[in-house]
């Protein structure tokens, strides 16, 4: 093919009418497509954030009456475990109150006296909003944010 | 052809924006219309709505983790009345199940106040019987027809904590009571009231799930550890119990604490009610002191105070133990004869004996040599007439009149110093003595070892009220005491155990002159000697087989040590010796 044929072609290409609405219809068609993407996403992170919603205040009731159900149990226990049944139970058993005089005492290296009561359950730290991830609390301008910062890396 | 179908396309595209175009301006138009204002309105009512949260209180346990005071789950029961189809059917039912009058259940539900929607018909409803009106809600469901509504419809329960106490009496005049309204009283429910908290909160809470994150957080009251060990309290109240009826007396005290850093261990009165029957507090009580004497009811305590007295002299140096005096069996002071308890004289004494015979004489001898500002300096020193400060409430801070008082007398000096004309509280009196059994530092008493919030353990550290008298002052005295005791013979001893106390026996004031046939028997003592770990003190009211303190209350102080060294792991002292001497 010699070069004056291709260059009639490409200026047939360039001056044919369908070339700009087929321009106009994808960019038409483009934005909508973002737009239906951009749409989709919110419904989708939407519905999900009322779902999760839903969850924690299900979740918060279901706390509260584990909280309950647990505080009767424990008085439950208490009230079995109270020092009139446990000597009512002792003595049935056929025990009798010790006297001093029948305490054999011995010496057991390292042994230490029991302590009072430690009744702490946070051995570990609390949850707190500084130790949840980001990506939990994050909103997508602080995402972008933070990505376009690491790409400029340190001033 | 060409131009045909462009023309075409054109006119369909036009129509096609026409339509998009309509959509977005009757969106717009619904968006802003005055319907839609109320849509929103009403929307906005729904968002949020009012809740009562029940916060549990915070519980109580003991020194080893025993649940003292704790929550159990109770109902409300109560009608939504626009949903009731069968207000008989309810009225039966609910009556029937929770000992309620059918006709005013029936006339409650069926002729409301005007404007109110909900009526509660009983509110602290054990689970059990509100599981059993559940049951049978649900089952008058079932048997309904497809599409009706059950009899008992329109019933409705609402679960919350109310106070409960596992070991019922064991100890209510330490813990006090939670009435209905959620407020603590007497004991450490008034005292830790605030910590305790876990009172209903009304908050708004979104019931939009977005809004989850707006959830309120009503944080459950204060859990609190005490010093009491509930074995010791138990064994105390059982002792008490049996003391009572062995000597007759009308009521008692016996007190533990920990004399090296304040900690209660038990306290032990004669009167005791079951908390989770608080209501019967008029019945069990005369009145508020009757709760907890050991804090609240000051008495004469006789001769027990002749330990202070004897630290005061010791301390001033007005007196040595091997100081001697003739006891010649009275003595006149502000115009008044004070005599002994048994009206002889014991000849020769030195300060031992004067403790071991418990002389009145003796102990007056001392008040006057001492004078006045030094001997009432020394008791103001050791708290008596102020409040220890033990964190219970109702403690009543006792009467020392001092010169200068209106009622006061020159025979104050002489009666104070052997224990009468001078009101305390066996709190007191453990809080002055600690200061001999603690090397002279004296401990303020304390019920709270430790508080629990948000898992976190926070424990409360001994606080100290003073060094009245010097260490050396103390273990003199502690010594004499000891020997005191053991030369007697004492009924307090304690075999295996070196122990020191003192005896009192006081006449009980009535209507301004001194009973002659009654008395308030005392006795005070701790132990080990060498290395003290309990306090013991001991009031027998008006016990009746013998008005002494040496013969009712020094065997119940011996029978509380002999539990106590058990309870509390404190073997004798040739073996601590041993296991000290390795």
């Amino acid at each position: 093919m010699n070069v004056p044929n291709v260059n009639h072609l490409i200026h047939a290409y360039r001056i044919a009418p369908w070339r700009v609405q087929r321009q106009w219809i994808g960019n038409t068609l483009l934005l909508v497509v973002a737009f239906a993407m951009v749409a989709a996403l919110y419904l989708n992170i939407t519905s999900r954030t009322a779902i999760a919603g839903r969850e924690i205040q299900d979740l918060t009731e279901a706390i509260s009456v584990s909280q309950q159900v647990s505080s009767d149990m424990q008085t439950q226990l208490a009230a079995l475990t109270s020092a009139v049944a446990m000597e009512t139970r002792a003595r049935e058993l056929g025990f009798r109150p010790m006297e001093p005089d029948e305490v054999e005492y011995l010496v057991v290296p390292g042994y230490v006296q029991p302590q009072p009561v430690d009744l702490s359950t946070s051995a570990l730290p609390q949850l707190s909003a500084l130790t949840i991830p980001p990506e939990y609390n994050q909103s997508l301008l602080d995402w972008l944010d933070e990505r376009v910062t690491a790409t400029r890396g340190p001033q | 052809m060409r131009q045909q179908f462009a023309r075409r396309s054109q006119v369909l595209a036009g129509a096609l924006l026409l339509v998009a175009l309509a959509i977005i301006v009757q969106m717009t138009r619904i968006q802003n219309s005055p319907e839609a204002a109320i849509f929103r309105q009403q929307a906005e009512n729904y968002a949020y709505e009012w809740r009562t949260f029940y916060p549990n209180r915070g519980e109580i346990y003991d020194r080893n983790g025993r649940l003292l005071a704790g929550q159990v789950t109770v109902y409300e029961v109560g009608v939504d009345l626009i949903n009731v189809k069968d207000p008989h059917a309810i009225a039966f039912a609910v009556s029937e199940t929770l000992d309620l009058d059918y006709t005013q259940t029936l006339d409650v539900i069926q002729n409301p106040p005007e404007g109110i929607s909900y009526i509660v018909l009983a509110d602290f409803v054990e689970a059990s019987k509100a599981q059993y009106l559940q049951e049978v809600k649900k089952a008058l469901q079932a048997q309904a027809t497809a599409g009706t509504s059950g009899g008992l419809t329109g019933l409705q329960f609402k679960s919350h904590p109310m106070r409960s106490y596992p070991e019922n009496a064991l100890g209510s005049n330490i813990l006090g009571f939670v009435n209905r309204e959620g407020k603590g009283y007497f004991g450490v429910e008034e005292n830790y009231d605030n910590l305790l908290a876990g009172n209903p909160v009304k908050v708004l809470v979104p019931t939009d799930p977005n809004k989850a994150i707006e959830i309120p957080h009503v944080p459950d009251g204060t859990t609190l550890i005490l010093t009491i060990n509930r074995d010791l309290q138990a064994a105390a109240e059982d002792i008490l119990d049996a003391s009572l009826v062995e000597y007759g007396a009308l009521d008692g005290v016996i007190a533990i604490m920990n004399p090296s850093n304040g900690e209660v261990l038990a306290i032990a009165t004669s009167r005791r009610m079951d908390l989770n029957k608080f209501w019967n507090y008029g019945v069990v009580y005369d009145n508020a002191t009757d709760f907890n004497p050991a804090i609240s009811k000051t008495y004469e305590p006789g001769s027990v105070i002749k330990i202070l007295t004897m630290a005061a002299a010791l301390d001033s140096g007005t007196v040595t133990p091997n100081t001697t005096y003739l006891d010649t069996g009275s003595v006149l002071i502000g115009g008044v004869t004070i005599q002994n308890w048994d009206r002889n004289p014991w000849g020769v004494q030195n300060m031992v004996g004067c403790l071991q015979h418990s002389l009145n004489v003796c102990m007056v001898n001392l008040a006057s040599q001492m004078g006045a500002n030094t001997y009432y300096g020394y008791m103001d020193a050791f708290g008596f007439g102020h409040l220890t400060e033990v964190d219970l409430a109702g403690e009543a801070p006792g009467r020392l009149k001092v010169p200068g008082d209106s009622d006061w007398y020159p025979v104050d000096l002489g009666t104070n110093s052997f224990g009468q004309g001078v009101a305390v509280t066996p709190i007191q009196m453990m809080a002055a003595a600690s200061a001999v059994a603690n090397d002279g530092r004296m401990v303020i008493p304390h019920i709270l070892y430790g508080m629990v919030r948000e898992g976190r353990q926070y424990n409360v550290p001994a606080q100290y009220g003073g060094s009245p008298i010097s260490e050396q002052t103390a273990n003199v005295l502690t010594e004499m005491l000891a020997i005191s005791l053991e030369s007697e013979s004492s009924l307090a001893l304690v075999p295996g155990y070196r122990v020191a106390g003192k005896t009192g026996t006081a006449q009980i004031p009535v209507d301004g002159f001194y009973d002659s046939s009654e008395t308030n028997a005392s006795f005070i003592g701790w132990g080990p000697v060498d290395d003290p770990q309990f306090m013991i003190y001991v009031w027998l009211e008006r016990p009746s087989t013998s008005p002494w303190g040496s013969d009712t209350a020094a065997p119940v102080f011996a029978e509380m040590a002999k539990k106590t060294v058990i309870l509390m792991d404190i073997p004798p002292d040739s073996i601590r010796q041993q296991i000290a001497a390795k």
